[in-house]
């Protein structure tokens, strides 16, 4: 039985294509060889274009809408496309706070919240959380109006470059959240997917104490 | 009518040129004692913790950085490159990739030419190591560069190649460069003498030293976005560490003038030495932006940016070192060997900053099929301080002397006194006296050790910066430089400056950077950019100030220099105007001041000593660093808050070089095996320990030096002495991994 992105098809009259050379195209042919992509691309250029192509002309591509800071954004997005790449490439204007750094989970500056639990947004592909809240760093708050945790960034310099930050004060936020009275070693815990390259660490966990501790304090 | 006579006087500076700090000898005006900083602690807003004024936007993800920047039309652009380390390209093919829906574009990469690529230059065929640039694709999405990339037919001959310094030095190794795989750089010191110096030696150590292939890490890759639509204008948006690196190589790749092209760096994500000029990757973007005439955003990808981004060389350093039984430094014997790839690599000469009597250096580059090394922040010197501080370690040891009294032994010249207070506070703090006097004594798995290290840099400055302040009617002070921040609280301490000669508050000015169209500035190297542009900023300042109170004074009923400014106030006579009224006073076009370097406002020569205390469990091999303290003389510290940050930034990454870091290559592919943040282990929160940034207070120099690389340098060296005095295993190979720990526990390999 094929799936609904081939109903929609079928609807507006494309041929079915469950098949795997799909699936392939869906993926990315990221990883296969030269050779491969080649016959691959042959029978591309033989299939008449999707119907749901979006403008920028990826094949496969598809209109659907994230709830990203409280805002609902329609973006046309392609099955592979990471929730990353949606936030930062697709969207118009983009979002661009979280930051692309490593591409495969392990540093942590492209921390999203989604619900309630802080993510990797490049391990995330937009199409599996058209219904979930997303919450990057600009939603925590505006430097007009930063939250604790972005306000003691700022007084205890947890920053110098600053690529890493929108990752830490993500992390943190979703954190202390959870864990409002935290212990350093619990800080470190949290914040140990989060790489920072200039060296900010020291500063960063006395932020994240001096956040906890203010915003107790207001409860 | 004869000109006045300007006396003029020699001074040395530190360039940047090509990435690489170099000491050369400028002349200057003799400003003769000309303007002051004033008193260390009589400031009002420097030399205080100063919040960095760009962090609310950094904090908000507001910033925005090079990679954040979209332009309607933008193409993304990604580079595909070499999988062997030296090969001869028999056939590359891009049709298919060209009829993907939603690519615009591929280009070659040029053949490398003396005078730099030219417009008829053939495609490159050579392949000379793992990651060489071979085209680049210009695509509607991130998504289909990528498929295109991997669309890319390549046919290789594949060829002979080496990639490790242990094979690269064997007579029968494939030739990495037709010269051959050896240059020798330099050579200094009396051989003879210093062999025959070493029989009089109550010591002697001799040792090979080797340190890996570090990587920058930047966590903004390099890249940049090139806006030219055709005409004769382009911007150029850069993650550089120099603005004004990027006008003219941009310029020459696009074909037009050099002011056609405007650069912008208005926030930037790390550089640490690897960030200067368009590099092979703005060649791609400019061209795909011309032949698309479209904007078109190359930013590296993380394994682009560890196989081609280049990177700190490794070291490999046979060293003999002889003392007496008083303690003194007789004889040093070096051969140092640069591990640079393709490129020449750095290390700074040994004996490094001790002093002995005789001393032979022989200094080569020795070169393998591997992406070139480049500047990385204090380049050479981490290299030569590890070797150089486990000598002088093992030295103390076999003398049964403390180490830091041997190190103050041989630290005489003029800086000794620097270094002698210096260690004593780093001991103080770190507690010196709980150190193993018998390296591994103790008992149980856990043992703690404690070791040292000393070391310096230039940090001077130069007049390459053209800072421009103006005063509105308003009230409105801006402060406006082409320079770029790295992260290093440029913004901030420019703002402040200006704030305090005012008397105004940090909110009261604004400051505007990062544009190739505002005056000119150093591209930041060789921690040269507080040096140059503080002393620049302070004279456009106290231009400014002059001006506003000549046009006060009357109104004060004063002599301008009669005037004072601070509260934002003007005080003069007994009477005193507001800010507000002050500005009202001033011609409708307001005031504009321009400042430039001031020699007397800037000193060079940073000194810093580090201790360092770690845990090594003797049944794994684990080391778990505990404490560092780095104490550091800055002159006049700017700004404390950021001064701070950079001193636990320097230990951090020095942290890493020691403990954790280096590229690791397969000898039999020639590839490297470990390019990603999974497999290059970069320190993290869990690895932290307590760290002490220390500013020397008691420097009595009123003067802006550079912090940035000085930190970085002997941590290296103390984390690697404190393993040693924790578990008594002398590892002379670095990263110091818990496997070499456990092989030298088990092969008893001691050296006390």
């Amino acid at each position: 039985m094929a799936d609904t992105h081939d109903d929609k098809e079928l609807k507006n009259g494309a041929p079915a294509d469950p098949g795997r050379r799909r699936f392939l195209k869906g993926v990315g042919i990221v990883g296969a060889g030269a050779a491969l992509a080649d016959q691959l691309l042959l029978h591309a250029d033989a299939e008449p274009q999707a119907a749901t192509a979006a403008q920028d002309g990826a094949p496969g591509a598809m209109k659907i809408t994230l709830q990203v800071n409280g805002q609902k954004r329609e973006v046309s997005v392609e099955p592979r496309t990471t929730l990353l790449s949606a936030l930062r490439n697709h969207m118009d204007p983009p979002v661009t706070g979280p930051k692309l750094v490593c591409d495969q989970g392990t540093c942590g500056a492209c921390t999203v919240i989604l619900n309630d639990r802080p993510v990797c947004s490049c391990l995330v592909l937009a199409v599996d959380v058209v219904n979930k809240k997303i919450t990057t760093v600009e939603g925590l708050g505006t430097p007009g109006s930063l939250n604790p945790v972005q306000t003691a960034f700022v007084e205890k310099d947890g920053m110098m470059c600053g690529f890493c930050t929108p990752g830490f004060v993500t992390s943190i936020s979703a954190y202390l959240k959870r864990n409002p009275n935290p212990t350093l070693n619990q800080i470190r815990e949290a914040c140990k997917g989060n790489f920072c390259r200039c060296g900010t660490y020291p500063k960063v966990f006395e932020a994240a104490l001096q956040a906890a501790r203010s915003a107790t304090s207001k409860v | 009518m004869q000109e006045p006579v300007r006396k003029k006087k020699k001074i040395k500076v530190t360039r940047t040129i090509d990435g690489v700090e170099r000491e050369v000898e400028i002349e200057v005006d003799d400003t003769g004692e000309g303007l002051k900083w004033g008193p260390n602690d009589k400031h009002a807003i420097l030399n205080k913790k100063i919040p960095r004024v760009d962090g609310p936007l950094k904090v908000s993800g507001t910033a925005q950085y090079t990679y954040d920047v979209k332009l309607p039309g933008m193409l993304y652009a990604r580079i595909l490159r070499a999988p062997h380390a030296r090969a001869r390209i028999k056939r590359f093919d891009a049709s298919a990739a060209l009829k993907i829906p939603g690519v615009k574009a591929v280009v070659e990469a040029p053949s490398p030419q003396p005078q730099g690529p030219q417009p008829d230059t053939p495609p490159s065929r050579e392949i000379y190591f793992e990651g060489q640039p071979i085209a680049a694709v210009a695509a509607t999405t991130p998504e289909i560069a990528d498929d295109a990339i991997h669309a890319m037919v390549v046919e290789y001959e594949v060829l002979p190649h080496v990639v490790t310094a242990d094979e690269a030095v064997k007579p029968d190794a494939p030739r990495v460069l037709p010269k051959g795989n050896i240059t020798p750089a330099e050579e200094r010191g009396d051989k003879s003498k210093v062999e025959a110096a070493f029989a009089n030696c109550d010591a002697v150590v001799e040792a090979d030293y080797r340190t890996s292939v570090i990587h920058h890490a930047c966590l903004e890759t390099h890249g940049m976005v090139v806006d030219y639509r055709g005409g004769d204008a382009a911007t150029v948006y850069a993650s550089t560490q120099g603005t004004f690196t990027i006008p003219k190589e941009a310029a020459d790749a696009l074909g037009l003038p050099e002011s056609a092209v405007t650069a912008i760096v208005e926030h930037m994500g790390g550089g640490f030495g690897s960030k200067f000029g368009i590099g092979i990757e703005g060649q791609f973007a400019c061209r795909l932006s011309k032949q698309t005439r479209s904007p078109v955003k190359l930013m590296l990808t993380r394994h682009d940016e560890f196989v081609m981004a280049r990177n700190r060389s490794g070291s490999w350093q046979t060293l003999k070192g002889g003392a007496k039984k008083d303690g003194t430094l007789v004889a040093v014997q070096a051969v140092q060997r640069r591990l640079g790839g393709l490129g020449q690599g750095s290390q700074a000469g040994q004996p490094y900053i001790y002093t002995a009597a005789s001393f032979h250096r022989q200094v080569v580059s020795v070169h393998t099929n591997t992406n070139e090394s480049t500047a990385m922040r204090a380049p050479g010197h981490p290299q030569a301080n590890f070797a150089m501080e486990s000598l002088m370690d093992e030295l103390a040891y076999k003398l049964d002397m403390d180490p830091i009294e041997f190190r103050k032994k041989n630290l005489t010249g003029e800086n000794g006194a620097i270094y002698h207070r210096q260690l004593d506070r780093v001991a103080r703090e770190i507690g010196w006296e709980r150190r193993n006097k018998t390296p591994g004594a103790g008992s149980g798995p856990r043992r703690r050790g404690i070791g040292c290290a000393v070391g310096v840099w230039g940090a001077g400055g130069n007049n390459q910066c053209k800072v421009d302040v103006r005063v509105t009617r308003d009230g409105a002070v801006t402060v406006a430089v082409g320079t770029q921040d790295l992260g290093t609280g440029t913004r901030t301490y420019t703002r402040a400056i200006v704030a305090e000669e005012l008397g105004l508050t940090m909110n009261d000015v604004v400051e505007k950077i990062g544009n190739s169209r505002l005056g000119s500035a150093n591209a930041s190297g060789g921690s040269t950019t507080v040096p140059s542009l503080a002393p620049a900023v302070k004279d456009a300042a106290v231009n400014a100030r002059q001006m506003i109170a000549e046009k006060i004074a009357p109104l004060l009923g004063v002599k301008p220099e009669e005037v004072t400014f601070a509260d934002r106030k003007a005080t003069g006579g007994g009477k005193s105007l507001t800010w507000k009224q002050v500005c009202a006073a001033l011609p409708p076009a307001g005031i504009s001041a321009r400042g430039e370097w001031r020699s007397e406002l800037a000193s060079r020569g940073a000194h810093g000593a580090c201790a360092a205390e770690v845990e090594v469990d003797i049944e794994t091999g684990f080391i778990k660093p505990i404490k560092i303290v780095h104490i550091q003389d800055v002159g006049l510290p700017l700004n404390r808050l950021a001064i701070e940050s950079q001193i636990n930034g320097g230990v951090i990454q020095s942290l890493g070089m020691v403990l954790y870091e280096g590229r690791v290559m397969d000898s039999k592919l020639g590839v490297m095996v470990n390019a990603g943040f999974l497999d290059y282990k970069l320190p993290g929160t869990m690895e932290m320990p307590e760290i002490v940034p220390l500013i020397d207070d008691t420097d009595p120099r009123e003067a802006v030096i550079g912090v940035g690389e000085p930190a970085l340098i002997p941590t290296v060296g103390a984390v690697a002495n404190a393993v040693f005095n924790a578990c008594g295993v002398r590892v002379r190979e670095l990263p110091i991994t818990p496997d070499k720990i456990l092989m030298g526990l088990m092969t008893k390999e001691k050296t006390v």
